[in-house]
């Protein structure tokens, strides 16, 4: 099949400068929009995931392998664990096992709500560090135990629904009724992580009035000798009397991606609908185009072009304006939506305009093209040639 | 001598429209000789039209045949018909139907796209064409920068590009003023006489269909009178 040139279906563009600005702009808008979606998505899934790492192995109440702040095990788990398990990660002579609280405490920070809103605020021993290898401390110090201290993630003001400022070091936070001084900032970045209040293991179970840990989680060693998952599993098995078992914490942070799957399909579902509008409004576009040169559409099939050449000629044409209007969407969703923050019930995440995520971007923008087209050519090129002629 | 180019017979064309059947050609018999100018003249909706579509390949008649260089026309399949258009017919249009967005010189390149050759050589054709209808130096313009009768010239260029032993056209006149039609028509003689074309042209204009070497009267889809022209492609009075 021969085909007309490029330099054709490029130039059509220019024809009305209106059309092809709404065509651009429709495009970007979907795009846009398409792009928000994926970047909620990923930025969601992305953030559970990352949290969650494959060589930890998190020892959790019986019973309590969905929630782990339902979870309640004996304070001496950890150390039971350092003892029995061989071959855990160390460093320095430090095994790394980290006994943690989590629960959902009311904060009031700032002008934020009198009523505080929930988050989850994490009880941690230094080691805590050393498991979450994503976390760090961005700014400040570790809280000392016994000064009300904490670290504040870097999101955490977003799902306190207060500024960054509001959380600044130094300033004061309240939990629960009870006034903490922020001592530093924590960056977990692209982790829910990066949304929670940390505070010494021990001021945490002693404003919660608690003598039990939510979960341990230790890091698998590597190399020879190294422990396996089996190896802590079989540990949780043996100790009855401890009512513990054992889980990856990717696993466990997969199954709460899997919690949030609806949600991701209503944003979808909310995407496509959005985008068939946009289908509609790029077949009126592209008809009125097309509409227009039915009679040049005549002529070319009377020097002998096909009319699989012409239609190609078209889809180059509507797909190069709606993939311009894809180009200039992901370019704003890079500079615009990459990392806005976004709460949720497991703290907050952003966005995250990642390759993937601007590649359905710009397959939006190229299927918006296509499905635009396809109608409308289908509806100029059925006449027959002699009746195309006669067209004005 | 030699065998015609172009043979009707029996030629018929129906179109149904809701309810109503129109048949604008109805049982036409024509020999067409290689290089022959004809004009086809007549009143609106007598066919002309109808006839010209018929032999430039881009409508099939409802009966009848029609051979064309010895190829059954009517039964080609339209991907061969489309092939067929762009190697045998050259098609001039009343409104030049010249595509707005490209130059002169890419508007007469655009039928040798069809065709397998190097990028030279299509380059030589196209001058060539530009310089024969003597509009080469409006070769980078666009046809919104040339008069109705530049575009026009164009659009033969266009027509002739390929080479097409039939050249067709439709009122090729009907848009100019009285000057520009008198030079296109002196410019469509020339190609039948010196380059040996066979072209067949619709026209209301007496004038312009005495150029032609042989006229034919359509009525209501019926050949109604064949007349030689006054003043023939060769000049002649005949």
């Amino acid at each position: 099949m021969q085909t007309l040139p490029f330099t054709y279906s490029a130039r059509n563009l220019g024809r009305s400068r209106l059309r092809l600005l709404l065509s651009v702009m429709g495009s970007a808008m979907v795009v846009l929009l398409v792009l928000a979606a994926g970047g909620f998505v990923r930025g969601m899934t992305t953030g559970l995931e990352r949290t969650g790492d494959e060589a930890n192995v998190m020892i959790v109440g019986i019973g309590s392998e969905e929630s782990i702040e339902r979870s309640e095990i004996p304070a001496s788990v950890a150390s039971l664990l350092d003892a029995s398990v061989p071959g855990l990660r160390t460093a320095f002579g430090t095994t790394f096992v980290s006994p943690e609280v989590q629960v959902q405490l009311p904060v009031v920070a700032g002008a934020g709500s009198p009523e505080g809103r929930l988050v989850l605020v994490r009880g941690v021993t230094p080691t805590a560090l050393l498991v979450h290898s994503q976390c760090q401390i961005a700014q400040g110090h570790w809280p000392r135990s016994g000064h009300n201290e904490i670290l504040v993630g870097q999101l955490a003001h977003t799902k306190l629904g207060v500024s960054a400022a509001a959380l600044a070091v130094g300033s004061t936070v309240n939990i629960d009724g009870r006034d903490w001084i922020v001592s530093g900032r924590l960056a977990a970045p692209r982790s829910v992580i990066d949304a929670e209040i940390w505070m010494p293991l021990a001021d945490l179970k002693e404003a919660t009035r608690r003598l039990t840990d939510s979960c341990v989680i230790a890091t698998l060693g590597t190399g020879p000798g190294a422990a396996e998952f089996a190896d802590v599993a079989a540990f949780a098995r043996q100790r009855l009397d401890l009512e513990i078992t054992a889980m990856t914490e990717s696993s466990y942070y997969a199954r709460l991606a899997g919690f949030f799957a609806p949600v991701r399909a209503v944003v979808w579902i909310t995407a496509g609908l959005i985008g068939l509008g946009g289908v509609f409004g790029g077949l009126n576009t592209m008809y009125a185009a097309f509409a227009s040169r039915v009679r040049e559409l005549g002529m070319l099939q009377c020097l002998g072009f096909r009319r699989s050449a012409i239609v190609l000629s078209m889809l180059q044409e509507s797909c190069l304006a709606t993939a311009s209007g894809a180009l200039l969407a992901s370019a704003a969703a890079v500079f615009f939506l990459d990392g806005v923050a976004v709460q949720f019930s497991m703290g907050a995440f952003g966005l995250l305009i990642d390759a993937p995520a601007l590649l359905v971007g710009l397959g939006a923008g190229l299927l918006l093209g296509l499905l635009g087209t396809i109608a409308p050519a289908y509806r100029c090129l059925k006449l027959p040639i002699s009746e195309s002629l006669k067209s004005i | 001598m030699s065998e015609p180019l172009i043979q009707c017979r029996s030629l018929t064309r129906t179109y149904t429209r809701g309810t109503e059947t129109i048949t604008p050609l109805e049982r036409l018999d024509l020999d067409v000789m290689p290089g022959e100018f004809l004009a086809l003249m007549g009143p609106s909706g007598s066919g002309k039209t109808t006839l010209l579509n018929l032999i430039a390949g881009i409508d099939r008649p409802t009966s009848g045949t029609l051979h064309i260089g010895g190829i059954d026309v009517g039964g080609l399949s339209r991907s061969r018909l489309a092939d067929w258009r762009s190697r045998a017919v050259g098609y001039i249009f009343q409104l030049y139907n010249l595509v707005p967005v490209l130059t002169a010189y890419e508007n007469v390149e655009l039928p040798l796209l069809l065709h397998r050759m190097s990028g030279a050589d299509r380059h030589s054709r196209v001058a060539a064409a530009l310089d024969l209808v003597g509009i080469t130096d409006r070769a980078d313009h666009y046809p919104r920068q040339l008069s109705g009768g530049q575009e026009q010239r164009v659009a033969i260029a266009r027509a002739i590009v390929a080479d097409p032993a039939i050249l067709v056209a439709d009122e090729p006149t009907g848009d100019l003023d009285k000057a520009s039609a008198a030079a296109i028509m002196e410019l469509l003689g020339r190609l039948s006489r010196e380059a040996g074309k066979t072209l067949i042209m619709v026209s209301h204009d007496p004038a312009c269909a005495a150029h032609a070497g042989r006229i034919l009267h359509l009525d209501k889809g019926r050949l109604v009178e064949h007349a030689a022209a006054t003043v023939g492609a060769a000049g002649v009075t005949t």
